[in-house]
């Protein structure tokens, strides 16, 4: 990488992650299920038999990736299409997502 | 095996808080002339570049560790905190498993603002990223710690 690309992609990542990370759980889209009763891993989401299924690991897995792609993909980009990206969207869009997720789980601090 | 890896877990998170802590104050209130030679001053006079490595390979580690022993968790203690209808704390650990996943991907940012210290343009965002992250953790930490005692607190 150039650069000025280790920038671009840092940030995309860091964005690209957070909001794919908050999709990936409220659509599911869990790369891979892992059953822990009966400790068995699946490909994509499938939801279990016998005991919890555990989608966490995909969630990482599916925004982990396609954050990757995508931040790869921008850092080749010309410099202009990307040069409005600011670097305090690698901190603010995280901070966003996490109050994201306090609105998503308030009905356990609510009852 | 699982006690010796959810203490390791812990010691680890421990060394982690420590290190993101410091660096932290040093981001946010580096060391004045006044305060020199104080506990205080000293605190916030850390070299925060030199603790950018070792907070990005204890959170790998940390949170490595604690997806090992997660199942564990998942089969025999959350089944039980829904049983007695402990939602806080249970709630409070689902934030913590996204706000801990959310903390990984932005490891590379933190990496590399911390890297180009340098440039003072990325002062706000190095010192911003650093206080999320120390959030993540001082909330990791303490969730857990409260979860790993809970019968204590008689909740």
């Amino acid at each position: 990488m150039t650069g000025r690309s280790v920038p671009m992609f840092v940030i995309t990542f860091a964005v690209a992650y957070a909001v794919l990370y908050v999709v990936s759980v409220e659509y599911n889209l869990a790369l891979f299920t892992y059953h822990p009763a009966t400790e068995e891993f699946h490909f994509l989401v499938k939801p279990a038999s016998d005991g919890p299924a555990m989608y966490w690991y995909g969630w990482m897995a599916t925004s982990g990736l396609s954050a990757f792609a995508i931040a790869t993909l921008v850092s080749w980009l010309p410099k202009g299409p990307t040069n409005r990206l600011w670097s305090n969207c690698s901190w603010s869009v995280p901070l966003a997502v996490m109050v994201v997720f306090v609105y998503i789980l308030r009905r356990y601090f609510i009852r | 095996m699982m006690v010796f890896l959810l203490i390791l877990h812990s010691l680890l998170a421990v060394a982690l808080l420590g290190a993101i802590t410091h660096q932290a104050i040093s981001a946010w209130a580096p060391a004045s002339r006044a305060s020199a030679g104080t506990f205080i001053g000293r605190m916030r006079a850390v070299p925060a570049t030199s603790y950018v490595n070792a907070v990005i390979v204890l959170y790998a580690l940390t949170a490595l560790l604690g997806a090992i022993i997660y199942p564990t968790y998942r089969l025999n203690v959350r089944i039980v905190l829904e049983q007695m209808q402990l939602h806080v704390p249970n709630g409070a650990f689902e934030l913590k498993e996204h706000f801990v996943a959310l903390g990984l991907g932005m490891l590379p940012a933190y990496w590399y603002f911390w890297r180009a210290a340098h440039a003072a343009d990325y002062a706000r965002t190095r010192a911003l990223l650093t206080a999320l992250l120390a959030f993540i953790v001082w909330w990791g930490f303490l969730v857990g710690h409260i979860l790993n005692n809970i019968r204590g607190f008689d909740l």
